[in-house]
């Protein structure tokens, strides 16, 4: 197992399975596993980009599918405007990331379980105000968008577009996590996450590498709120409950804090799980999913209370 | 020994009329001293003297609550604990405190962070200026590995280490910010008389990089062995200076470790 994950190619091989993987669903007609399959890239994006804030940095972070809301919202209300919906999804990046930042700057000084409840209590505000400023998003009822077909020489079908688009996405997401790690930045929060005393008094100016691995994780947030508002069509408040901001939070837990590969797994296993029971065995299966959540968090903290797939850390070559 | 009496350099850091209060109780009080740029200096005391809290004030933990601290004239206090360290002063815990989960290669490399710049741009677009600083940090860690003598453990997560290796590795991940003073906080706490004595040929050795030791060191064979000068603090003052010599004599030093009837 640990020689497949180490394999210098595994990544491609994965990346190229998951890249065929709705043309082999298309011709077995199953093309609701590419729904669904789009729908674990777009928690797969969520739990990398909060991997910046708990992973690395360790903050605990209860309210994050906000940052997700607002980047759907800037979407639609930016493509409703008028804005290409390419530059509505650059838009809802940035978007994101600066009510991310004004939100780090001001809470950043709490830690642990009273960050958890700040976020949280952000969390239902962003989702309240949304259900109620009813002159820009158009409260409870939603807001409808105007369809945009990207990769269409790919594939006529919405679905298998959005799952590319989506993918990709998720590749990109996994390179530049990957790249920032292994670095000066990396090390920093990591540091920061281990001791946070000791990693001042090395050197580091923590609340400016809190602030940007804070910030950073909207970038992602946004970006996936954005792919969701432009392939629904339609956003209402009712997609960014609090039972969301768990489950991308279990997702980085559960797959191991601060590993790439283990957010990757998390998001499948308890995205793509539940959806994929009630297709094989019957639509009565959607009603157990919590309970099937919950025996899955009991499993993983009985068994494998440091992640289904735990960080490693590099080895340096040691002889030269 | 021509080492232990080193002609005083230049003053490196100068430390007046410093005081720590937590509310009325006055942790460091009235603190007047001053470190020659080469010496080995220890900081000694009975328990519950001040000498931790007058390390964390030097190094920002606490602001302080009066006085000055001058580091190559320039003030310390006041300024954030990582803009501390790139000045050059570095310091190593009472209470380890590594970075748990990480290599003790990662550890020292961490401990570059002042020294170095590559910030977002350079990590994402892998730029030859953030792989060839990668390099130098890498090959820089790995000789202060060797330097304090655990260049074969530069993988093994920090938490497996063994105790003795772990408070090396801590003077590593100091020195690795290139610092011009290094104070050590109980440095041999918990080592048996060979690991200590190991570690006094360590500290030797970093002085002879040029760096300054401040010292906090409860064995006296130790204070004696290593260092040029001892200040000896009681009730948050320092009640005494000197040579190691000297001070061990000096009746009020007598008096703080042994009561009055011990000194009389």
């Amino acid at each position: 197992m640990k020689k497949i994950l180490q394999w210098r190619w595994t990544p491609w091989v994965a990346l190229a399975l998951a890249a065929l993987f709705p043309f082999i669903a298309g011709a077995i007609e199953a093309n609701y596993l590419v729904r669904v399959g789009g729908v674990i890239g777009l928690f797969m994006l969520l739990g990398l980009g909060l991997n910046f804030t708990l992973g690395y940095a360790g903050l605990f972070d209860l309210g994050f599918i906000a940052f997700y809301a607002i980047g759907a919202y800037t979407t639609a209300i930016a493509m409703r405007a008028g804005v290409p919906a390419p530059f509505a999804l650059v838009l809802a990046v940035l978007v994101t990331t600066a009510f991310r930042a004004l939100l780090g700057l001001t809470i950043l000084r709490l830690r642990g379980d009273y960050l958890a409840v700040v976020t949280m209590g952000f969390g239902e505000i962003a989702r309240l105000t949304i259900n109620n400023l009813d002159s820009l998003t158009n409260g409870p009822k939603g807001l409808q968008l105007a369809p945009w077909r990207p990769l269409s020489f790919l594939s006529s079908d919405p679905n298998v577009q959005y799952y590319l688009l989506i993918l990709a996405a998720v590749a990109g997401g996994v390179i530049a996590s990957n790249r920032l790690e292994d670095s000066r930045v990396g090390r920093a929060w990591i540091a920061i996450r281990e001791d946070e005393i000791a990693a001042r008094l090395s050197g580091i100016p923590v609340r400016h590498y809190k602030l940007l691995a804070f910030t950073l994780s909207a970038a992602f947030a946004g970006l996936a709120g954005g792919l969701f508002a432009q392939w629904e069509q339609f956003v209402t408040p009712e997609s960014f409950v609090f039972w969301e901001s768990i489950l991308v939070v279990s997702i980085v837990v559960l797959g191991g804090m601060g590993s790439i590969a283990g957010v990757l797994v998390g998001a499948l296993v308890l995205v793509g799980f539940p959806p994929l029971m009630q297709w094989k065995l019957s639509a009565d299966w959607i009603n157990y999913r919590y309970l099937f959540f919950g025996l899955i968090l009991v499993l993983v903290t009985l068994f494998r209370p440091q992640g289904i797939l735990p960080s490693s850390r590099r080895e340096a070559e040691l002889t030269s | 020994m021509s080492a232990k009496t080193p002609s005083p350099g230049r003053v490196l850091l100068e430390v007046k009329d410093l005081a720590q209060h937590f509310g009325g109780l006055k942790a460091v009080d009235q603190v007047n001293l001053s470190i020659h740029e080469g010496e080995i200096v220890s900081v000694i005391g009975p328990n519950g003297a001040g000498k931790t809290t007058f390390f964390n004030v030097l190094t920002g933990v606490y602001p302080g609550t009066r006085g000055e601290i001058l580091f190559n004239g320039q003030e310390l206090r006041g300024m954030a604990g990582h803009d501390i360290v790139a000045v050059g002063v570095a310091r190593t815990f009472q209470n380890i405190r590594l970075f748990a989960h990480m290599t003790a290669l990662e550890n020292v490399m961490v401990g570059r962070h002042t020294r170095t710049v590559q910030f977002l741009l350079g990590p994402l677009l892998r730029t030859a200026a953030f792989k060839n600083e990668e390099k130098a940090v890498e090959l820089m860690a790995k000789e202060l590995l060797e330097f304090v003598g655990l260049k074969a453990l530069g993988n093994e997560l920090a938490k497996n280490l063994p105790y003795g290796a772990q408070r090396k590795l801590e003077i590593a991940r100091a020195l690795a910010s290139e610092p011009k003073l290094l104070i050590l906080d109980e440095p041999t706490a918990g080592m048996n008389p060979t690991e200590s004595q190991d570690l006094v040929t360590l500290v030797r050795k970093v002085r002879e990089r040029g760096v300054t030791v401040l010292l906090i060191e409860h064995q006296m064979r130790v204070v004696m062995d290593i260092s040029d000068r001892v200040f000896v603090f009681d009730y948050g003052v320092k009640i005494a200076e000197g040579k190691p010599k000297e001070v061990v004599a000096n009746a009020r030093v007598i008096e703080a470790y042994l009561g009055k009837e011990g000194a009389s």
